[in-house]
């Protein structure tokens, strides 16, 4: 399956990427799955963020199919129908292509390697943690340099409970594309202007803890009980990142509401200079599981791999290549041999 | 793109139109910049801004790309690229209508079975009337709109009104208006997470009355 052509010098650096992350998903308990390329769409209609931006097909018996958009999305399907609650907690990792439309001209520009991790059946602060930490190594050994936006879905939820009527999609996707005039046009209908004032600046934030904590002082009384849990959440796990030498990589960014309609919790996309999108999303999803059969609370993230690879170093690069032109094919052989050993390629 | 936060921030800025007042706008706000003859690419004189001139139905792609990070651009050519990017600020120059016009005294007869429209702006035009259940047909034109209905190409046009005086020198008239037209600063997303200091910066000079 697939749209996209890599040539050689890509396509190494690409394979490069994906088995060093491989091997650090594994050193950390994280053991491969693979799932399906394509599935019955009405399965997954209403966790699906914009309809039109599906590839949809219909099978010979006239059902309608999608391909893969979203691995964790076929993940938690396949988990959902083979887990039981003796495995728990499981990790696994995955990396393939998922297919969206794009509205480009090219249609292989509609193709991403998505490749990432998940934890199912752990919640808390812990998991959340580790997810972030494992992401963090993920970085490292790319030797790549993103900061990581930091928010809550909980946090939203929170704010929105007392709502009468809202469409929720609506709401993520102003907030997410910071369009903070409609999203008080919507607000004044529903709330007291005070608190519509307040759940703007709130999620406008970002910045490190010191001055979240600095705007939950001076926002007086207007945060409810359940906005303070969240918002703490958020504080404690910053300052476990920072106890754990990460904290230059993550930044509190409340508008980081999650572009998926399943998460629960913690939600974060990270950044990089020079790419013009996000390269990589992720955060807690506690109740889609439980929508195909078995209730677990999981975290993950992952990374679009294709995204990054031009930033990657030598490490990643096809090694320097000699063409041994030794007449005499023992001498050149063992020449070769004595290359190859070097980590260079040596062409007979 | 560069972390270091002493770059100047890039801005990519549309020929034509708008261009005027865009500059005397930053200049209100002190932030001189002019191009050299012929010249596409300028710094703003306190070197806080890298500035691009584009094509205005180019802009929307630079940006998404990230090759320009910021942008001033009307919404529509934003809504016609159909990319996605965070609104700024919205300003108060430059602002115009989105318009149905025939010509003038023409009645709508009911053997027109269907709408037929001329415009540049096909994927407004298609998305407006879809909306409203009405079904069109759609000839795209890449200028000089208003003569469609002169020249019987079809007895409809959309486009943008902003005098109206184009309209009336053909003989046509606004039938009505489908939407307002303004003008904002953008930015692609990623962008802006990894600058908004620097932006959020800019945008307080910008808004500073």
């Amino acid at each position: 399956m697939g749209t996209e052509t890599i040539y050689i010098e890509d396509a190494y650096k690409h394979r490069q990427a994906n088995e060093e992350l491989g091997k650090l998903f594994t050193s950390w308990g994280y053991l491969p799955v693979e799932t399906p390329v394509f599935d019955f769409f009405d399965i997954y209609q209403e966790f699906i963020p914009v309809e039109k931006d599906i590839y949809r097909l219909i099978d010979r018996e006239g059902d309608l199919l999608m391909l893969r958009s979203d691995i964790t999305l076929f993940l938690a399907k396949q988990m959902g129908l083979s887990l039981k609650d003796t495995d728990l907690p499981v990790r696994v990792c995955y990396s393939g292509t998922i297919l969206r439309h794009q509205n480009r001209e090219d249609i292989s520009k509609n193709e991403f390697f998505q490749t990432g991790v998940e934890l199912i059946g752990k919640e808390g602060k812990n998991a959340d943690l580790e997810i972030l930490m494992l992401l963090h190594s993920t970085f490292k050994s790319l030797e790549i340099k993103p900061i990581v936006h930091i928010g809550s879905r909980k946090l939203l939820d929170a704010s929105i409970s007392d709502f009468k009527e809202f469409d929720k999609k609506e709401i993520l996707n102003m907030i997410s594309y910071r369009d903070f005039e409609k999203l008080k046009n919507m607000l004044v209908k529903n709330v007291d202007k005070k608190r519509v004032n307040f759940l703007i600046d709130l999620f406008q934030f970002i910045g490190n803890k010191e001055e979240l904590n600095t705007f939950i002082k001076s926002s007086g009384g207007l945060i409810n009980s359940r906005e303070s849990t969240a918002l703490n959440d958020l504080i404690n796990i910053m300052d476990s990142l920072t106890q754990l030498g990460a904290g230059n990589s993550f930044i509190i960014d409340l508008s980081e509401v999650g572009n998926q309609p399943y998460y629960t919790g913690i939600v974060f996309q990270g950044y990089i200079e020079g790419v013009d999108s996000a390269v990589v999303s992720g955060g807690r999803y506690d109740d889609l599981l439980g929508e195909f059969g078995f209730p677990a609370p999981s975290v993950g993230f992952s990374l679009l791999l294709r995204k990054i690879e031009d930033q990657l170093g030598k490490k990643f690069s096809l090694p320097d290549q000699e063409n041994i032109t030794d007449q005499d094919f023992i001498s050149g052989f063992k020449k070769a041999e004595k290359i190859r050993k070097d980590g260079r390629i040596a062409i007979l | 793109m560069s972390l270091n936060s002493s770059e100047p921030l890039s801005l990519a800025l549309p020929k034509g139109r708008l261009m005027e007042d865009v500059s005397n706008f930053f200049e209100q706000k002190g932030l001189n910049f002019s191009f050299d003859n012929r010249k596409l690419v300028s710094y703003d004189k306190s070197g806080r801004l890298k500035i691009f001139l584009v094509k205005n139905s180019d802009l929307p792609t630079y940006v998404n790309h990230g090759i320009a990070g910021l942008g001033i651009c009307g919404s529509d050519v934003l809504y016609e690229s159909g990319y996605k990017f965070f609104n700024l600020m919205t300003f108060e120059f430059g602002g115009t209508s989105m318009c149905i016009a025939g010509m003038k005294g023409h009645k709508k007869n009911d053997n027109e079975r269907k709408l037929s429209v001329a415009t540049k702006f096909t994927k407004f035009t298609s998305d407006y009337f879809h909306k409203q259940g009405i079904p069109v047909e759609i000839i795209k034109l890449n200028g000089s709109v208003e003569l469609a209905p002169v020249l019987g190409l079809t007895p409809y046009i959309v486009d943008l009104v902003e005098t109206g005086s184009t309209l009336k020198a053909n003989n046509l008239e606004v039938l009505e208006k489908l939407e307002d037209i303004k003008v904002h600063l953008i930015v692609n997303p990623a962008y802006y997470k990894l600058h908004y200091k620097s932006i959020k910066k800019i945008v307080s000079i910008l808004q500073k009355k």
